[in-house]
């Protein structure tokens, strides 16, 4: 769920900036000696950018009645890893402000964190537990997407009211305001996105010829 | 609104061949005096001066200009209709400045989506983000932002062509092959795009490439006396704002 342009206040969007800075940074060191290392994984890495980036872009159908846009949160940190998702997360929010008018300049520093740094490392975290846990593949999978999708929109009710506190129960109050009227369009699109990402994934392991390509993008094991 | 629409708009547009910084002075200078003024009067003063610029101008086309800004609309008014109301103890009620606070980030917002949609019309995305060389941000970054832009089109053709074909065979006739039908274009998406990009990485390497993808720029001058009007226009908005 993107924050639109000019909706956080000044400070608020130099303050998310100053948090995501960091995440980005070392995304951009370990992107920077991935290709030093293997020059051919720029090509790579620029076309998993355009994939995440024409993913948000397709239509799926939701579960309210309207139709949706799937994040590609999930399934970027299942197969990338979320390191490298945080640059590449910006460099996608950037061209769906200037191409799409979705999300702004000034609120990219708090959707990154949102989009590109939250919902990342919570998918992949849920995924590398559900692992451990011994659930099965097609589980990990929805839990990992749907749970990352959801980290997102909760992140980014917390972003709103912070912003714009309740004036009679605060910062508490507007969280749940913000984050009940968006539940309706939320709660459904995790839902949808995690069996999304089910088929996705089910269909790739059976067509990837290439998985040391992807895995070394994830974090370098082969 | 298909991926390629606005750019394309950007790139046939009026002052596509105007200098960055002058494009980048109206946009992101607004941008700034928008999120730091007062929303009264100093955002709608911004606004005015953002459509002043795009449609006298640039003459930006008005319906895909509105089909654009409609885009960010819902989110806004679902924003304003929290600020709206309180929630204590009793329950829900109005909130006492609710319709002042609203209306205050209403016009905030909306002047800054004019500011971005000024650049989105006048400026196709290779070139803003070419521009980010003068911010110092590090050539390999730039060069990976590019070269993901060249790959989205080409990504976007295989994925709108792939959804026509399963529409036209039911792909969609239900919720349920709906979300199966996208997930397949998915999932023949991803390894079409890692086998285009290995192709192209090796057509490239047997040419000798080493990361670097420099075009040939016409770079036009920027012309003092528009950035004087500019900034001439930037400073009466902020002596309204702040004084008025």
């Amino acid at each position: 769920m993107h924050i639109m342009e000019g909706f956080l206040p000044a400070s608020h969007a130099l303050g998310w900036t100053a948090v995501s800075a960091p995440f980005v940074i070392a995304g951009a060191l370990r992107i920077r000696t991935i290709i030093r290392d293997t020059p051919e994984a720029r090509m790579t890495l620029a076309a998993s950018g355009a994939f995440a980036f024409v993913l948000s872009a397709l239509k799926i159908p939701s579960v309210t009645g309207s139709c949706s846009h799937p994040t590609g949160t999930g399934l970027g940190a299942i197969v990338f890893g979320p390191s490298v998702m945080a640059l590449m997360g910006v460099i996608v929010l950037l061209f769906q402000a200037l191409l799409l008018a979705h999300g702004g300049l000034t609120t990219l520093g708090a959707n990154t964190f949102s989009m590109a740094v939250v919902g990342p490392w919570v998918a992949w975290g849920v995924w590398k537990l559900a692992g451990r846990l011994g659930l099965s593949f097609a589980v990990s999978v929805f839990l990992a997407a749907a749970l990352g999708d959801l980290a997102t929109y909760v992140t980014t009710s917390v972003q709103l009211a912070l912003a714009y506190p309740d004036p009679a129960s605060g910062i508490a109050g507007a969280a749940l305001k913000f984050g009940s009227i968006f539940a309706v369009t939320q709660v459904p699109l995790a839902i949808a996105e995690g069996l999304l990402t089910v088929v996705v994934i089910e269909a790739l392991s059976g067509k990837t010829r290439d998985k040391d390509r992807i895995a070394l993008l994830a974090g370098g094991e082969k | 609104m298909a991926i390629g629409t606005l750019d394309r708009a950007a790139s046939v547009n009026r002052w596509r061949h105007r200098a960055l910084t002058e494009k980048a002075l109206i946009g992101l200078g607004f941008l700034a005096l928008a999120l730091a003024l007062p929303p009264w009067p100093g955002a709608a003063l911004v606004g005015a001066a953002v459509l002043g610029f795009t449609f006298l101008g640039a003459r930006v086309p008005l319906r895909l200009w509105a089909a654009a800004v409609a885009a960010p609309l819902g989110f806004l008014a679902i924003g304003v209709a929290t600020l709206m109301v309180q929630i204590d103890g009793a329950g829900i009620a109005l909130a006492p400045d609710g319709a002042e606070r609203a209306a205050g980030l209403g016009l905030r917002a909306m002047a800054a989506t004019l500011c971005l949609m000024f650049l989105a019309f006048t400026t196709p995305a290779a070139e803003l983000i070419g521009g980010l060389r003068a911010l110092r941000v590090p050539a390999e970054i730039v060069e990976l932002a590019l070269l993901t832009y060249r790959f989205v089109f080409l990504l976007a053709d295989s994925a709108v062509a792939m959804t026509t074909a399963q529409r036209a065979r039911l792909g969609h006739s239900s919720r349920a092959r709906w979300l199966r039908s996208t997930g397949m274009v998915i999932a023949n998406l991803l390894p079409r795009a890692m086998d285009r990009a290995r192709r192209t990485e090796i057509g490239l390497a047997a040419r000798g490439w080493q990361g670097q993808m420099p075009v040939l720029h016409t770079r036009p001058p920027v012309c003092a006396r528009r950035i004087a009007l500019v900034l001439a226009v930037q400073a009466g908005v902020l002596a309204l704002g702040v004084w008025a």
